[in-house]
């Protein structure tokens, strides 16, 4: 195909209501089993018909073809149901030929969803929530609110937003996110009703919802799971994140950590845990006389209790354990997850994340020794960071308070030979998130941890435990789009609207939340922090065709956390006006009159408002003392049908596996840009698989196609590095960064790793990378012509025979 | 040549480097059976319809027996006749993994099946299932085919020893395993047995491999001794795909015959016919069926995976990784 006009280029799919197409369906000889239980020979014409329906502006759509690998995949006697849901897998399956199948594919899941739902009798939003709170699911608040607002808020329900929904994002949400009856298992809520209610359960009037549901429900903006599971539901836990500080290195602290553990994961909150304050092997226990088996048989009962906690079913109980560097056990605790060794010294189920001074990075950089100082002999090294840290350690070197010396670039070797091999470990800098942190201006309000996903830096004690709770905008709902259907630039305005809207509602669930340990309570009132984040970045830097690494892109993305750093602190300020500064405001930096970019030391674009608002942070302080967080997005993102948070594409083509199953994911931005071309057609479908979604090696592509549509394993990771540096001025909080490289070594690692903490980074996340060898690809065609890899390998084990050197 | 009987020790110089480096490469793969976590497939099963449970139940039969068959005829067929010992180096990695297979489906057997004599019936399924019992068959008999030679002296003997590997490769772990890896992924697909399906993925990367450990055997031998192949034996080599075809695709009427919405025998059919069409291809030999992938879902096996690490465990990791910490490498 060579036109360049998508819409001249597009087969003509039959109308919605002209039925049958040109060719003649094949006969079928199968038969169906309706509800009835009478048997009906299945009908091609008819499912072309109940597939027709949701085309009409799906242009590249064949119901036709669908209909027909529908009936190709049935058995004789299955029933209508069963026919059901194979043509909307079907539809589903076909997306890696185009993506539209997958809005197809979601608008007959959609549909499927309604009819569930009606089939109970329930014809209203109103009626959704009147059964769920009869069957002791919605909460009494939520319940009276819907039932005093029933006609307004049952108007606002607006079906056709369903179209929205890519497949993958509505499959997910029909098997996790909507409310189920509890005997009958059927949804009793629409994917619309869902929103609506998440929206009714933090509102106090119905403009409010309906305002807050258009905005969710544009899939501009998504609260984070926590709350959009569990948002006007009797058990309103919303939030996303806990940071429990380190038992005492005593008995009894380490089992009231468990029990705590164990309620914060209860309502789908992930707990970051630190144990560094827990004393090491072979440490004297003076009740007994005998010696401490060190943290690694504490952290097995730990990995036992997360994992034997089952999130509602939704998903398991999942922390992340974080561990100072000079702790004596620390090689132990990198071996917490190699698949080799004893298991009795393994715990598969947690995270790990090293949680380093900058004294330690100073000194792999000079190749000293590094001193493992017991937390039972120098108890303060926890609380302390910066110069009094560096001091402190020193100190208890000088008086030979140490258990052992390594050398530092052997333990940082270890750390990134765990990076490696798990991509655990995760590289988080405890001087670098205290320096900048709002909450940090007093003595003794310390960073000690960040959270299972390292975005979030908040101060935490033994009697404190942090909470934030998460929403991320979706950029890909914020372009200017031209009639042509190309996008021009960023749409400020609508960014601004929706960020403020959203640290609104982020700001209404401190109060409504229900916290499930003392220590949650004690904190989340005082600091009132919230981690507003970002995702779709890629879907921008694809719809205005910046490169990755390129400084437009480095620019932009500047100034889009600016813009909504700048806002959200705008929104806050305003809510301080109206309902009172956060309590502990007093003790924050920028009760100093100091907000992040003085502390970063940059200067912004957007100055007059900076003015502004620095006045109004004077006059009445701020709401909130943390305001932005980048968190993964992992499910949201697929929700609303966009790329993670800030990450680039790992793949123009590949799969996402979640627990509802596995979902071909195509980049839709390439298809276009390849349709334009000319050449989406099946030999670059099969070049595009071979080549395991890369598309450097198709032929015939302009260079800048080629840069454009690089994927992480082809970027330089200098430029996540440095984006992330670039907008760390205006997170307050931190960033899931997630690093990629396909084939790590300990050379690369370090040098990476390094480069990051340089940068000033507070966290890094995964390191992602590739298995070393690959299946044998089953629905490809055996590699053409081109002499196999092996071949042109350099083989350094036999220089004379290796042909390639020749 | 590399089927010359006898016991080659040298490794300087090395001869097949690429054996060499396949042996290393496979090191990088380790994964053990305590990483797989089985809990809620539990739960899926409780779910699944009768027709679907006869599948499940079908399938781990199969696999109980699978792999030792496989290492069986490893050690006694294949290993001594290999003379390279870098060759032999990744035989033997090979039939570690192997063993890890076995040990993952026992693991497998003994949590899906708590009944003891059910259990004992399903590792008995040789016997006493039909439709495994030919499967089976079928691979006895080719490793019956070289039972009796220790040494491959003749032209015949070097071509049974071929047809024997190819066989192994293309026809066991090529096609029942390819097989047997499109009902599990079938599952996945729709969210069933993630368990089963995760440790599927690590022992469906090691059998890509053994396949390309084995076809690389082949194309070696097949230089080294040109006149092994003719048209006589390319049609042997396409006869035994064929009778291997149509004895999975008994095996598929044994699994789909409760009635499976979305996976019927005709596109069983077609996918078993294009899978030994890639095999047919890989050695030289043209394709027997000409048939397309009826399975959608297969081709998400051939992308890369984007887990979410909430929900799975990611198989993408590599062990041995080498190096030492530097900071000039600009390499990222």
């Amino acid at each position: 195909m060579t036109l360049t006009d998508q819409s001249q280029a597009a087969p003509s799919a039959p109308a919605a209501d002209t039925a049958p197409p040109a060719t003649a369906p094949p006969r079928s000889t199968m038969q169906v089993r309706k509800r009835s239980g009478d048997l009906e020979p299945v009908d091609v014409n008819k499912i072309v018909r109940a597939v027709a329906r949701w085309c009409d502006d799906l242009a590249w759509v064949d119901p036709l073809r669908v209909a027909t690998r529908t009936i190709s995949g049935l058995y004789d006697g299955a029933t209508s149901a069963e026919l059901d849901r194979l043509s909307i897998r079907t539809a589903a399956e076909m997306t890696g030929e185009e993506p539209e199948y997958s809005r197809l594919a979601g608008r007959l899941l959609a549909n499927f969803v309604r009819k569930e739902v009606a089939g109970q009798g329930i014809a209203s939003f109103s009626q959704s929530i009147a059964l769920g709170h009869a069957e002791g699911l919605i909460g009494d608040a939520t319940a009276d609110f819907v039932a005093r607002h029933a006609r307004k808020l049952d108007d606002a329900i607006d079906p056709d937003a369903d179209r929205r929904f890519e497949y993958f994002g509505l499959r997910t949400v029909a098997d996790r996110y909507l409310l189920r009856h509890p005997t009958t298992r059927l949804v009793i809520e629409t994917p619309q009703y869902w929103l609506l209610r998440v929206a009714c359960g933090l509102s106090r009037t119905p403009a409010e919802a309906i305002a807050f549901y258009r905005l969710m429900s544009s899939l501009a903006y998504l609260p984070s799971s926590p709350t959009l599971f569990n948002s006007g539901t009797r058990h309103t836990q919303m939030s996303s994140c806990y940071l429990v500080d380190s038992p005492r290195d005593e008995l009894g602290s380490i089992y009231e950590r468990y029990a705590q553990v164990a309620a914060l994961s209860k309502f789908a909150g992930g707990i970051g845990i630190s144990w560094s304050r827990v004393r090491s092997r072979g440490a004297l226990i003076r009740g007994t006389n005998g010696q401490s088996n060190g943290i690694v048989p504490w952290l097995r009962t730990l990995n036992a209790s997360v994992a034997a906690v089952n999130q509602g079913g939704r998903r398991k109980g999942a922390a992340c354990v974080y561990l100072e560097p000079w702790h004596p056990d620390v090689e132990e605790f990198l071996e917490l997850r190699d698949n080799t060794g004893e298991d009795a010294r393994r715990t598969h189920d947690l995270n790990l994340a090293n949680w380093i001074p900058d004294e330690f990075m100073r000194r792999v950089e000079a190749d000293e020794p590094w001193s493992l100082i017991d937390p039972d002999e120098v108890p303060e090294l926890p609380d302390l960071w910066g110069e009094e840290f560096d001091t402190a350690y020193r100190a208890a070197e000088a008086a030979g308070r140490i258990v052992r010396q390594v050398p530092a670039r052997e333990l940082y070797g270890r750390m990134m030979r765990t990076l490696a091999q798990t991509g655990n470990g995760w590289m988080t800098f405890k001087d670098a998130a205290n320096r900048t942190c709002n909450q940090t201006a007093r003595p003794g309000n310390v960073v000690h941890l960040s959270n299972l996903c390292t975005e979030i830096m908040e101060v935490s004690s033994d009697s404190e435990t942090a909470v934030c709770n998460l929403g991320s905008v979706n950029l890909a709902r914020h372009l200017l789009i031209r009639p042509d259907g190309r996008a021009e630039g960023v749409d400020w305005a609508r960014l601004r609207a929706t960020v403020a809207t959203a640290v609104d509602f982020l700001d209404r669930v401190i109060d409504i939340n229900f916290y499930p340990s003392e220590q949650a309570a004690a904190s989340n009132p005082r600091w009132r922090p919230v981690g507003l984040g970002l995702m779709g970045l890629q879907d921008v830097f694809f719809a205005l065709g910046l490169p990755f690494d390129g400084p437009e892109a480095l620019e932009l993305s500047t100034r889009i956390s600016e813009e909504i750093y700048l806002t959200a602190l705008e929104t806050s300020a305003a809510l301080a006006a109206r309902l009172g500064a956060h309590p502990a405001f007093s003790q924050t930096r920028a009760a100093g009159g100091k907000l992040q970019p003085d502390l970063w030391g940059v200067t912004p674009t957007s100055t007059a408002r900076w003015d502004a608002l620095r006045a109004a942070v004077a006059e009445h302080g701020l709401r909130n003392s943390l305001l932005v967080a980048i968190a993964p997005t992992a499910t949201i993102a697929s929700i609303a049908g966009c790329y993670e948070c800030i990450e680039p594409q790992v793949s123009n083509l590949f799969k996402r596996e979640t627990l509802s199953g596995e979902f071909l994911q195509v980049n839709g931005a390439l298809v276009a840009e390849l349709k334009r071309l000319g050449r989406w057609d099946e030999e670059t479908r099969q070049a595009l698989k071979r080549a395991e979604g890369s598309v450097q090696g198709i032929t015939g592509l302009p260079e800048e196609t080629r840069r454009l549509f690089r994927t992480a394993w082809e970027l330089p990771q200098k430029a996540l590095i440095d984006l992330a540096a670039a907008r760390a001025p205006y997170v307050d909080q931190s960033q899931s960064l997630n690093l990629f490289l396909a084939n790590p070594t300990i050379g690369k690692l370090s040098s990476m790793y390094r480069y990051a903490w340089a940068s000033g980074l507070k966290s890094t996340y995964y390191l992602r990378s590739r298995p070393a060898t690959r299946i044998q690809q089953a629905t490809v065609g055996v590699r053409p012509a081109a002499p196999a890899e092996d071949a042109v390998a350099c083989s350094l084990e036999n220089p004379e025979s290796c042909e390639a050197c020749e | 040549m590399l089927l010359d009987p006898g016991m080659e020790l040298t490794l300087r110089p090395m001869r097949y480097p690429h054996f060499y480096d396949r042996f290393r490469d496979a090191i990088k793969n380790t994964w053990t059976v305590e990483e797989v976590d089985l809990h809620t497939d539990l739960a899926d099963l409780r779910r699944m319809t009768p027709a679907e449970r006869h599948l499940v139940s079908r399938l781990v039969a199969f696999f109980a027996t699978g792999d030792t068959i496989v290492a069986n005829n490893l050690v006694l067929n294949l290993y001594q006749h290999v003379n390279s010992p870098e060759g032999r180096l990744y035989l033997s990695r090979q039939l570690f993994e192997e063993a890890v297979h076995v040990q993952f489906y026992l693991t497998l057997l003994d949590t899906y099946v708590p009944d003891e004599t059910e259990r004992h019936e399903a590792f008995a399924a040789v016997e006493n299932i039909p439709s495994i019992k030919r499967k089976a068959d079928f691979c006895f008999r080719w490793i019956d085919s070289l039972g009796n030679l220790d040494e491959l002296r003749t032209r015949e003997d070097r071509r049974a020893f071929l047809l024997n590997l190819i066989c192994f490769a293309a026809c066991i772990e090529g096609l029942f395993f390819y097989g047997a890896f499109a009902y599990v992924y079938f599952l996945r697909s729709r969210g069933l047995l993630n368990g089963l399906a995760s440790g599927t993925n690590w022992v469906f990367r090691d059998e890509s491999m053994h396949m390309a450990f084995a076809f690389d055997v082949v194309d070696t031998v097949r230089r080294e001794e040109p006149d092994l192949w003719d048209d006589e034996f390319e049609a042997q080599v396409s006869e035994m795909l064929a009778e291997a075809v149509e004895c999975e695709v008994q095996f598929a009427e044994d699994l789909l015959g409760g009635g499976v919405p979305g996976m019927s025998l005709t596109d069983m059919r077609g996918y078993l016919e294009h899978v030994a069409d890639r095999r047919l291809e890989l050695l030289g030999i043209p394709a027997r069926y000409g048939s397309a992938n009826p399975f959608a879902f297969m081709e998400l096996q051939d992308v890369q995976e984007l887990s979410n690490f909430f929900e799975r465990r990611v198989s993408a990791y590599q062990t041995g990784i080498g190096g030492q910490v530097s900071f000039d490498d600009e390499e990222f």
